[in-house]
């Protein structure tokens, strides 16, 4: 019966995302002289198309929750209005293209050229052959590997003044809903999605499945932002990061401004906040933002104008 | 303790084990690679139904036999490597490492050179046909996609799909012999049998190059459909298959006029393909739609199309039609 509806799913998908891009891409493509991007811009209209579907199930799903079990009375429907630009770009993978344009040559010049040397990189499958074998078990191990870089990554990103310039827009939000996972400037994109392409380079994880990793994750860190007062237990709280796990995070004060520049880092899996000493497990919903908006800092309020306030702060590390 | 049982419970294993047996040894598969999920799809070639999917590594790509035909080569092109497997059976027998990035790959006719293509990161490799050890690894920008050979095993002419341009590689030497510009996004190479002439399918246009690789000189373009991409000779030593990803076509070309004698509506992309000994059905991978297709080459209908893994590529089964 599952394995049946499984099947009808994919089988249906496979039907739309074929018709989508036959009828709409690839005969674009082919005028603009560009077919020799067919199998990247393939893969890009699933990212589309997924993303499409991805966002009205978060907007139906999520956005009862929110009005159901809400953390807190939230009434500024402007303030969020930017977070759905965000995420539409991300989600609907015109950011994630633009990364990956610039990216991908630097990547593949650097790994072509280690060829040249006779370097070959490395891949986690040939210490862990079984892998080959278990496309789950290979897709959990390089979960854990990425989620493990991402925490240290976010750290730095509240460590390092340069980096907290840029990060600080991603918690200027004051009415953090499940929109609010993609609100990032857009160096702040760049220099994490950099980092992860070249993880990505050292261990071996191909394209397609770095793709499915992030679609895949996605929706917990939209869920981890959500307006909800939600945890996930005595045990799941260690699990999995639950909405009031990284609320905490977010928490004026308390989350991402302590004496150790902050708690609950953790993207996913909460055992790296825990064994590296910043959990915080407190069940407490406190509300959002940063300290210094509480002095009048301006962080913008629409798109262009936090990315422009976000490079004001980056010149301002340098030159104060 | 029953000995009847016993008895009967041992004969009738045997009896299975028999016809378990005598089903594989009847049941021919074709195995086709998912290179958008990594894996491969065995189908039964007499009942059209997938019978069996597992993982292969990362982005397989394109297959080839081994020349002695024992084993078919599955080129992994993220994962740096080859996999070798039974041709019979789809078995996995044998993986073959540092390889590097193999897009596409080919033995030259007499068997002496491996040469792997790297369309990712603009290389090609050269290796002992024998025992896979790299001899040289030269640089083809931009983007070598597919690879053909001259009749005396002298020559490797690969596209280069990125900067529209048919590359001639000198084996004997390793290195570069001479370059010319093509059509838009070479991808095809086959040569004819009189070792004339080099066809290029240009999946950027819609057309096949003809070119005197001798002289280097275009002789004819041959129209074919939109994005004409990949070929398969029909085993008479005269008919060629090129497939046209755009229009959704596949096309007969008599190589001795050097014209189109018919077309084929192939929907979903149609990409690789294998055909009968006999000649009567040809089996085509659909890129677009996740598909198998199956055409009677009688009726140029479609038999059936068979829901397989992501962004299907290369296929192959071993009764297939002569690669002349």
């Amino acid at each position: 019966m599952f394995d049946a509806l499984t099947s009808f799913v994919t089988e249906q998908f496979a039907a739309l995302h074929g018709h989508v891009f036959e009828t709409g891409v690839l005969p674009v493509l082919h005028e603009l002289g560009l077919g020799g991007y067919a199998e990247q811009a393939f893969d890009g209209t699933e990212f589309f198309l997924i993303g499409a579907i991805e966002v009205t199930m978060l907007a139906v799903v999520f956005g009862l929750l929110e009005k159901w079990y809400p953390a807190e009375v939230q009434s500024d429907d402007g303030a969020k209005r930017v977070d759905v630009i965000y995420t539409m770009l991300h989600r609907l993978g015109f950011i994630p293209l633009l990364m990956f344009l610039l990216l991908a040559p630097v990547v593949d010049k650097l790994d072509g050229a280690l060829r040249m040397h006779d370097i070959i990189p490395w891949k986690l499958e040939d210490a862990l052959p079984f892998l080959n074998d278990s496309p789950w078990l290979s897709f959990f191990f390089y979960l854990v590997i990425l989620d493990f870089v991402a925490y240290w990554l976010h750290r730095a990103q509240h460590q390092i003044n340069l980096w907290w310039a840029l990060h600080s827009l991603h918690h200027s939000q004051r009415q953090m809903s499940f929109w609010s996972d993609d609100r990032n400037h857009l160096l702040d994109d760049f220099v994490m999605d950099g980092a992860f392409a070249l993880v990505a380079l050292l261990i071996g994880v191909a394209p397609a499945q770095f793709v499915t990793i992030v679609i895949a994750t996605r929706v917990i860190e939209s869920l981890s932002h959500a307006n909800l007062k939600v945890s996930f237990g005595r045990i799941g709280e260690y699990l999995l990061v639950s909405p009031r796990f990284h609320r905490f995070h977010h928490g004026i004060g308390v989350g991402h401004e302590g004496v150790t520049r902050g708690v609950n880092f953790a993207v996913l899996f909460p055992i790296w906040d825990v064994l590296f000493r910043t959990a915080n497990f407190e069940n407490n919903y406190p509300p959002t933002g940063i300290r210094d908006q509480l002095d009048g800092k301006e962080y913008g309020r629409g798109f262009w104008a936090q990315q422009w306030l976000g490079l004001q702060r980056l010149v301002h590390v340098f030159l104060p | 303790m029953n000995f009847r049982l016993l008895k009967s419970i041992v004969i009738l294993g045997l009896a299975a084990a028999f016809n378990l047996h005598s089903m594989s040894s009847h049941a021919e598969v074709v195995v086709v690679l998912n290179s958008g999920e990594g894996t491969v799809s065995l189908i039964d070639k007499t009942t059209m139904v997938e019978t069996k999917r597992f993982p292969v590594g990362k982005e397989p790509h394109h297959l080839m036999a081994t020349p002695d035909d024992r084993f078919l080569i599955v080129a992994n092109a993220t994962s740096n490597e080859l996999v070798f497997l039974d041709p019979l059976t789809g078995e996995v027998k044998r993986r073959v490492d540092k390889i590097s990035d193999p897009y596409q790959i080919g033995f030259s006719p007499d068997k002496k050179w491996f040469v792997s293509v790297s369309l990712r990161l603009d290389r090609i490799d050269i290796y002992n046909g024998a025992d896979f050890s790299l001899i040289k690894r030269l640089l083809a920008p931009k983007a070598p996609s597919h690879v053909g050979f001259n009749g005396d095993s002298s020559l490797a002419f690969i596209t280069l799909q990125d900067s529209n341009e048919l590359a001639a590689f000198d084996l004997n030497t390793q290195s570069l012999k001479w370059k010319m510009p093509v059509g838009k996004m070479p991808a095809g190479v086959w040569l004819t049998p009189d070792d004339k002439y080099a066809l290029i399918g240009m999946t950027g246009e819609d057309y096949v190059q003809v070119i005197d690789w001798r002289t280097q000189k275009t002789v004819k373009k041959i129209t074919t459909g939109k994005g004409a991409h990949n070929f398969l000779p029909m085993g008479d030593g005269n008919r060629l298959l090129v497939s046209n990803r755009v229009s959704n076509t596949v096309n007969i070309i008599d190589q001795s006029t050097l014209a189109v004698i018919d077309t084929i509506d192939v929907p979903g992309g149609p990409d690789c393909m294998e055909l009968t000994k006999d000649g009567k059905q040809l089996w085509v991978t659909s890129r677009w739609i996740k598909k198998v297709t199956i055409v009677d080459m009688v009726t140029k209908k479609i038999v059936k199309q068979i829901p397989v893994g992501k962004s299907p590529h290369g296929i192959y089964f071993a009764s297939h039609a002569a690669r002349k």
